[in-house]
């Protein structure tokens, strides 16, 4: 499928973008214009644009895409990514019930304009999500709750579905109609493989050509990255210990401090080996507003001796603390190394509780613990998307942290369109959280490794884990 | 009856052998349990020298910490083996109690107690076990709950059966006219008579557990690190056989070896109890 | 008579299952977590919008009535992770797939069980017995997954003759069918081992033996015949154990079958899935237990079920 926009894809560009920024480009939209001091979009579709099935794409397909998103009926998840959008949060919560009281609006066939209660700097990066692709309401309509079945659904992209069996394989057939070009293989087969190595047997035996981070173990990565087709891709997923600040002992912000300068992240990239960039700062580092002095830096001797202060020298009568976690490979190892820091350079022994993935969102929000292991991943390259984790309001911020200037940096920082002013916003913000409060501990940036035999070229995976096939081709032996 | 039974016992080397075996692993795992390390690491001590292989400092090898394998192994065998006594236990007793209870009151109280058993086999053992593991979470507690779950069920049938069969005999009668209590009937006469195959079936349980518990750390839901069993070392283990492969072989071979120990002793307390090895698929079960 | 008993066996599997049912509705709803809790909170109205789309914003209670009302018009319900899809949908996928895979496994426990059970019982106490045992008791003394691990590091890494996994053509069902058939094959192994060595002790055959028909001959007209009936009662315990095998066999092989979904279902809190599967793994079971039952019932006519 194609959106309006799309994120720049590494495989066309000459120079190595690893790590770089990724921009939006031109997609089905040729051009837009951002008016009103950035409070309205217009977007111009381009004129050769063709469904699967043959009909025009015409503004239209956008218009209902995006409200049928809103719609409470729809049930959508990922409904309040527009809520930017004039009338979407009321027409979603069920405020105004009148669909086209939403401020996207097809003007013509070829012209889509959406408008924003307020400017928001990082608004354009969601016309390349998947969320706001179009949709075509005659299929939807045809086919109630089973348009996205391969033989009724009808899409854009550079590939069209052919079939699909849950929980096992999805078969992907090139469509000749791409508006781009047609790409350049015929078909791709995807495996949903829920064993690591499972699939890395499959790959060994040249029986899949192409595998990512999902398909090796921690034990494995030393082979990996001894062939020459193993490549890294820094991505914007941020792993983090979350501090409650209102249970004992970390509501004591010298303890939380003792926590985060007690741990030496270095060691991440050296257990985990994939590659992990160790991190003192929550803003990321390819993001605005990131300095590298953000953070608590590791210094075991100070933390021994705000720990000192706080009242457990050397860790004595520490209450028991307790570490809630999901069990996969590599955060249990990464924990298992913070645990040994912490003995190490705290005389602290923490508990880790590990918890199938359900239940632990249930405990994590109804009975936090003193720490929380979790992750970010970043659904749009803005710092917005980070920092709104720990504003008060939001649903996703564990740690019991309320702060009003970091409210306020983070809420000016939105609508700001001097970058300038816009980065010295967040990396204020992120001192509040990370230096002054101590109310997060960051970790390490995890990495996207991929594996692929040496007759396949062009896959583009950007730094968030969207990977693009358009550009892939097969040359060489095999 | 117990001199023939040791006669019988002795004459087996394999189960002999099994007993010797199971006594050498439970005293590692209960000096284990005491803080008495038989090897120079702690269990949970990380060390810079990561998934080494067996050398002579680390006659195991290291995982991708730099623990010392032979250190989690023998601590693994607390957890392993303890999970596995204290399954067979809670199988024993919850069994013995709810099979003793239909087999000897018989009639509508039997049906109903044998409809719920019939419920209960009438659900995948794993499907139960990783409801409760789910729902109790995780942690010794949870896995002893979810196998106590799903063990007891065999025990009941089994008792039950040898209940419905002593009824029958006329030293049951003989008690009951000269007016015994139900309690002392089924204390003194009935449960003694009906114990040998119940403990068969109980050794039996053992191994079931061990192997369920790795099944159970298998799909995600075995015990909270640090702590760790053969089971939790094996399926973090596994997908390492091409490249580490100590990781894997070591609790492995421990695994494979006790369980095979506890089904060979097994073997031997069945033909020693009944030397006519009758056929009868609820000796596996 | 035997149309009765199955007859009855049939009409006493609706209270099971109802039961069942009940049982497994309540336990999941205990169970902490949602179907629609996931990393990132969700606002909410957008949680409320998406509870009431699959009435989860109801009581319990009436959520259970409304369950078996759509129960009995054979309606399971939708899956609330794949999207659009109903649970029959899935189980009409997922169902022949391990049926596939526990048949082919049955076939190589009996064809491979049953020959080793008879060769260790007339060889008994020589080191063939021992040697069979043995092998057989392996199969029970190894979690199943390093089982799997290594028959793929054999017969795929190393061997190359055999795919690693996927389910693709019959040659692809080889490696999981042997890993699922291991314990039961030991099962089997041990019970005709000792069911022919009490055959053997029978008068009869050592008449049949004495009258001088040929070895080979005793052995499959009189002793297998009859030794292989309690043999028969193993079908419905091993149905239990392929089914627990095929949670493990399914993930370690990626072969889309009951015992995958039911595993991602279960995480994901896809509660009409894990009700469709539970019920269709119990109807399962049932089944084969009153198949046993009944092939007991012909092949040794003394029992009846009374």
């Amino acid at each position: 499928m194609s959106g309006l926009t799309q994120y720049s894809n590494s495989a066309e560009s000459t120079e190595s973008t690893v790590g770089s920024k990724l921009t939006c480009q031109a997609a089905c939209a040729k051009s837009w214009e951002v008016l009103d001091g950035g409070t309205r979009y217009v977007f111009h579709l381009r004129d050769d644009i063709f469904w699967s099935d043959g009909k025009k794409l015409t503004a239209k397909d956008f218009e209902y895409a995006w409200q049928r998103l809103i719609d409470p009926v729809t049930g959508a998840a990922y409904a309040h990514f527009l809520y930017d959008v004039t009338n979407a949060r009321e027409i979603n919560q069920g405020q105004i019930k009148d669909l086209n009281q939403l401020g996207a609006k097809a003007l013509d066939d070829l012209t889509f304009e959406v408008r924003l209660n307020k400017p928001a700097a990082y608004f354009i990066y969601l016309t390349a999500g998947p969320t706001t692709y179009p949709l075509r309401k005659d299929i939807v309509d045809a086919h109630p709750g089973r348009w996205t079945e391969p033989s009724n659904i009808v899409t854009n992209g550079a590939f069209k579905l052919d079939s699909w069996q849950h929980e096992y394989k999805i078969d992907l057939v090139a469509n000749d109609k791409f508006f781009l070009g047609r790409p350049k293989i015929d078909k791709i087969k995807m495996f949903m493989i829920p064993e690591q190595s499972t699939a890395f047997s499959l790959y060994q035996n040249d029986q899949l050509d192409f595998i990512d981070n999902r398909s090796f173990t921690t034990s494995d990565i030393e082979q990996c990255k001894k062939d020459p087709n193993f490549k890294t891709q820094a991505l914007l997923r941020a792993q983090y210990l979350g501090l409650n600040t209102k249970k004992a002992p970390l509501d004591d912000v010298r303890v939380r401090k003792a926590f985060s300068m007690a741990i030496d992240k270095s060691i991440f990239p050296k257990i985990l080996r994939r590659q992990e960039t160790p991190m003192s700062s929550w803003v990321p580092p390819v993001l605005i507003g990131y300095e590298p002095d953000s953070g608590l830096k590791f210094d075991p001797v100070q933390a021994r001796k705000l720990l000192a202060e706080a009242g457990y020298p050397d860790g004595k009568n520490f209450p028991k603390t307790e570490v809630l976690y999901v069990s996969r490979e590599d955060t249990k190892l990464g924990l298992e190394a913070i645990q040994a820091e912490l003995k190490k350079n705290l005389g602290v022994r923490i508990e880790l509780v590990n918890q199938e993935f359900k239940v632990y969102l249930t405990t994590r929000k109804m009975h936090p613990p003193q720490v929380i292991r979790a992750s970010w991943s970043a659904d749009f390259p803005d710092t917005d998307n980070f920092m709104n984790v720990f504003t008060s309001e939001s649903g996703n911020n564990y740690t019991g942290f309320k702060n009003k200037e970091y409210d306020k940096c983070v809420e000016d920082a939105r609508g700001e369109l001097d970058s300038v002013k816009r980065a010295n916003l967040y990396s204020r913000a992120d001192k509040l959280l990370c230096k002054e409060n101590a109310v997060l501990i960051p970790l390490y940036m995890a990495t996207q490794c991929v594996l692929y035999k040496p007759w396949v070229h062009g896959i583009d995976v950007n730094a968030l884990d969207i990977q693009n096939y358009r550009t892939a081709y097969l040359e060489g032996s095999n | 009856m117990n001199k023939q039974f040791l006669k019988q016992f002795k004459k087996m080397p394999m189960a002999c052998g099994s007993l010797v075996f199971i006594l050498i692993i439970s005293i590692i795992a209960i000096l284990n349990s005491m803080g008495l390390n038989l090897s120079p690491y702690a269990f949970d001590q990380t060390t810079p020298d990561a998934l080494q292989s067996p050398s002579f400092t680390h006659p195991m090898g290291t995982d991708e910490l730099g623990r010392d394998l032979l250190s989690r192994v023998f601590y693994g065998a607390q957890l392993s083996i303890g999970i596995g006594i204290f399954t067979a236990i809670m199988s024993f007793v919850i069994g013995t109690i709810y099979g003793a209870i239909a087999g000897y009151c018989r009639g509508k109280v039997d049906a109903i107690l044998m409809r719920i058993v019939d419920v209960a086999y009438a659900l995948p053992d794993l499907l139960v076990m990783i409801l409760i593991g789910v729902m109790i979470g995780r942690g010794t507690l949870g896995i002893l709950l979810a196998l106590g779950l799903v063990s007891w069920r065999g025990t009941a049938r089994l008792v039950r059966a040898q209940f419905l069969q002593l009824h029958q005999e006329e030293f049951i009668e003989a008690a009951r006219a000269l007016g015994q209590s139900h309690l002392d009937i089924i204390c003194k006469h009935m449960l003694p008579n009906s114990l040998g195959p119940v403990i068969v079936a109980v050794t039996f349980t053992v191994p079931m557990a061990i192997l369920s518990e790795s099944t159970l750390s298998f799909i995600g839901l075995g015990l909270s690190p640090p702590a760790c069993s053969w089971g939790t070392l094996a399926s973090d283990g596994w997908r390492s056989l091409r490249t580490t492969p100590h990781l894997i072989f070591f609790p492995g071979i421990f695994i494979f070896t006790s369980v095979l120990a506890f089904n060979f002793l097994g073997d031997g307390l069945r033909d020693a109890l009944d030397p006519r090895t009758k056929a009868s698929s609820k000796q596996f079960f | 008579m035997l149309l009765r008993v199955i007859l009855k066996r049939m009409l006493a599997m609706i209270p099971l299952l109802l039961v069942i049912a009940t049982l497994t509705f309540m336990v999941i709803r205990v169970v902490p977590g949602g179907p629609f809790d996931q990393e990132r909170n969700l606002p909410p109205q957008i949680l409320a919008n998406l509870n009431a789309k699959y009435h989860l914003d109801k009581p319990v209670l009436e959520q259970y009535w409304l369950y078996l009302g759509r129960l009995c018009h054979g309606d399971l319900g939708v899956s609330y992770k794949y999207v659009d899809r109903t649970v029959v949908d899935i189980i009409k996928d997922a169902f022949p797939v391990s049926i596939q895979l526990g048949g082919a496994g049955l076939l190589i426990a009996i064809l491979v069980g049953v020959p080793l059970g008879t060769i260790a019982a007339l060889r008994r106490g020589t080191h063939i017995d021992h040697l069979a045992m043995f092998v057989s008791t392996m199969g029970l003394s190894l979690p199943l997954f390093v089982v799997g691990a290594l028959l793929i590091l054999i017969f795929a890494i190393w061997g190359r003759i055999l795919p690693a996994a996927l389910w693709e053509s019959p040659f692809h069902a080889i490696l999981p069918a042997v890993t699922i058939a291991f314990k039961p094959m030991a099962y089997i192994a041990r019970l005709t081992r000792a069911s022919v060595l009490e055959i053997l002790q029978k008068d009869w055959v050592r008449i049949a033996r004495s009258k001088g028909l040929s070895e080979s001959a005793t052995i499959i007209k009189h002793v297998l015949r009859n030794a292989l009936i309690p043999v028969v009662t193993l079908l419905g315990p091993v149905s239990a154990v392929m089914i627990a095998g095929s949670f493990v066999v399914e993930i370690i092989y990626a072969i889309p079958g009951m015992g995958r979904f039911f595993v991602t279902a279960v995480m994901n809190r896809d509660y009409d899935l894990i009700m469709g599967i539970t019920l269709i793994f119990s109807v399962v079971l049932v089944i084969t237990n009153t198949i046993v039952d009944v092939l007991y019932m012909i092949l040794d006519p003394r029992i009846s079920y009374e």
